[in-house]
């Protein structure tokens, strides 16, 4: 089932949560709504799920005008950030609660239920733990219960909130290759809210980044990592290096060194965003490279990180550890930067919160 | 370890504060309570049996089973109401209402009695009309249960609140979210989650119900074996000398308050147990424990 939201806006006070919100989801695409907290992007599920208003706009489920659904009649499944599970149910009865809550000339047979939960808890490798509680279980366990109470009831999307917000890093991982792999096999139109940008990149299909009740890009993972739309995708989607830099036309320089093509053209202040991989160090200065000190050396698992200044400015650079070897860096050592792929922003498009943003 | 020590008081200090504490205890709960059933039992079992089987003995229990009968389902219902709507919803009004819910707290009883003769007594406001009406509620049964509503309805919503509050709309969202009516989210998920709070608020007003005095008095006009309660008939019954009638209807009351006291203990270890589990179930634990391990905590 496709998803269509028109215009939606929704203010709490005078906050302003969503701002005229425009977004298609196609059927039986993975989609992430990443952004910092407060953007508007948990608000925005919830309101796709029935469970807040909106104050203006509509929502649409295959075409048809949703905006005004309860939540029941929606067929959603939502799982929920901290998993709501029934605490006092097992996990079976968790599972099979939509099931027996179903009007009764549409509620299937006890066997039937008990054959539906089964495969469901096979689905997510828990079938063992039917008869264990909420609280016996650990946070993933928790949240693979969670999505298989959610998918009982055989919702056409599937709604989830910080999905893997509560658990540690290493069970984190793991999971969202699970979610992943068990999207392609049941393949419903799914949504989930996050405010880790790998966690995007490495899960959906499409990434959805969103800042202050606005959307700020839609694309693959690929395109709004390679060619963010805005100084803050740049920002909030890895690590990246601001130069003050000025444009000319549609040229941009830095230091009086041409750095590459505006994104929007102008005359004027500007600001450059490299990311740490796109900048090689070379110890002999070319057309066009800048000026640097080393000013630390970490190595950090297969990269090496090098920390230098060039001017007032400090800049991160990341190297593969063949490359650091090769130039075999030390503190203070004289260097100049090599910028492989710059994007430049008008000054006023960037901000205030200029300077070198790492 | 070394820090629990230090902060320890010395050996002869935890005995003196433990001694004062017990003998405490002892002069102003234990000996009067064992006073209670020495003097009910002063004149041996058979004459104990009679007192309380007397017709106007009788009555006075039946009457007070009547009205914590009234009060109770009553109070069920409006706890739980004030409480969803406090721990739920955001309305005008709320602070107002949660100020209201204590009011019987802060009223002496006296006056909370003394309210309803002002509102249908004879000469209150609506006197002319009940009495029109052939309506008696002052000096019957209705005015009993009013005077004791009033004074016990702040317990199950008290009690219930908090408990609301803390565990917070997911659970319930989800129930609705999978398709469960309003009713089938109260049955299955709502009342499950609360149901020990809302047995301890029970517990409590029960207590006080059946033992409450001061509201009842004033409304009672005590009628012998009509409007007398348990604790008006145990007034009455020593006014006249009666010990051994006033200390055998005390001793029940006494004993029901034993009881209350086991229930509330039960009850409150339940909650605490599930408290731990709803606190467990919070907690953003690491998930890779291996399931055989979380099991052997338990």
């Amino acid at each position: 089932m496709s998803i269509e939201i028109r215009g939606i806006g929704k203010r709490f006070g005078n906050f302003v949560a969503l701002d005229n919100i425009d977004l298609t989801i196609p059927t039986g695409e993975l989609v992430a709504l990443l952004g910092p907290s407060g953007c508007g992007k948990t608000t925005l599920l919830r309101i796709i799920a029935g469970m807040e208003s909106a104050d203006s706009g509509h929502v649409l489920f295959s075409g048809e005008e949703a905006t005004h659904l309860h939540v029941r009649d929606r067929h959603v499944g939502f799982v929920f950030q901290h998993y709501a599970l029934f605490r006092h149910m097992t996990v079976f009865e968790n599972v099979a609660f939509g099931l027996r809550v179903k009007p009764r000339h549409e509620r299937p047979g006890d066997a039937d239920i008990r054959r539906r939960v089964t495969d469901l808890l096979k689905l997510v490798q828990l079938d063992w733990l039917a008869e264990r509680y909420p609280s016996q279980l650990s946070g993933g366990q928790r949240q693979r219960i969670a999505l298989a109470r959610a998918l009982a009831v055989e919702p056409k999307v599937l709604l989830l909130d910080e999905p893997f917000g509560a658990l540690d890093t290493r069970v984190r991982k793991e999971l969202r290759r699970w979610l992943r792999r068990l999207h392609d096999e049941v393949h419903i139109s799914s949504v989930f809210v996050t405010h880790d940008q790998e966690e995007a990149l490495e899960v959906a299909d499409r990434v959805v980044v969103m800042n202050q009740g606005r959307i700020e890009q839609i694309g693959t993972p690929d395109e709004v990592y390679s060619t963010p739309a805005s100084p803050f995708v740049y920002r909030f989607l890895g690590d990246v290096n601001v130069f003050h830099s000025r444009l000319h036309g549609a040229w941009a320089e830095i230091d009086r060194s041409p750095a590459g093509l505006a994104a929007n053209g102008g005359d004027g202040d500007a600001l450059a965003f490299i990311r740490p991989h796109d900048i090689d160090i070379e110890r002999v200065e070319q057309h066009g490279s800048l000026a640097a000190r080393v000013q630390d050396v970490h190595a950090i698992g297969p990269a090496v990180r090098v920390e230098l200044a060039h001017g007032s400015e400090l800049i991160e650079v990341e190297l593969t550890r063949e490359r650091a070897n090769g130039l075999a860096l030390i503190r203070g050592d004289q260097v100049w930067l090599r910028p492989r792929q710059v994007r430049v922003f008008a000054a006023e498009s960037a901000g205030e919160e200029g300077g070198s943003g790492i | 370890m070394s820090t629990r020590r230090a902060i320890t008081e010395p050996r002869w200090v935890r005995l003196l504060l433990t001694t004062v504490a017990l003998l405490f205890l002892g002069c102003f709960l234990a000996l009067p309570l064992a006073a209670v059933f020495v003097e009910a039992f002063a004149a041996g079992v058979p004459a104990y049996l009679k007192a309380l089987s007397e017709p106007e003995a009788m009555s006075a229990i039946w009457l007070t089973l009547l009205v914590a009968a009234i009060a109770l389902p009553c109070n069920v219902l409006f706890g739980v109401a004030a409480a969803w709507s406090i721990a739920r919803f955001e309305f005008r009004g709320k602070a107002a209402l949660i100020t209201l819910i204590d009011l019987p707290f802060a009223v002496s009883p006296v006056v909370a009695g003394l309210v309803f003769v002002l509102l249908f007594g004879s000469q209150g406001l609506f006197g002319q009309w009940l009495s029109a009406h052939d309506i008696k509620i002052i000096f019957a049964v209705p005015g009993i249960a009013l005077a004791t509503l009033f004074v016990t309805f702040p317990f199950v919503a008290r009690e219930l609140i908090p408990l609301m509050q803390a565990q917070g709309r997911d659970e319930e969202e989800a129930a609705v979210s999978l398709g469960a009516s309003g009713w089938q989210m109260f049955w299955r998920v709502t009342l499950p989650n609360i149901k020990w709070g809302l047995l301890y608020g029970v517990i409590l007003a029960n207590a006080r119900a059946m033992g409450e005095f001061g509201a009842v008095s004033v409304v009672s006009g005590h009628i012998r074996g009509e409007t007398n309660t348990l604790p008006l008939h145990v007034e009455i019954l020593y006014n006249e000398y009666n010990q051994v009638g006033a200390f055998a209807a005390a001793s029940v009351l006494a004993l029901l308050a034993l009881v209350t006291l086991i229930a509330k203990t039960v009850v409150e270890w339940r909650m605490r147990h599930e408290t731990e589990m709803l606190s467990a179930s919070l907690s953003p634990e690491a998930a890779g424990a291996p399931p055989a391990a979380a099991s052997a905590a338990r």
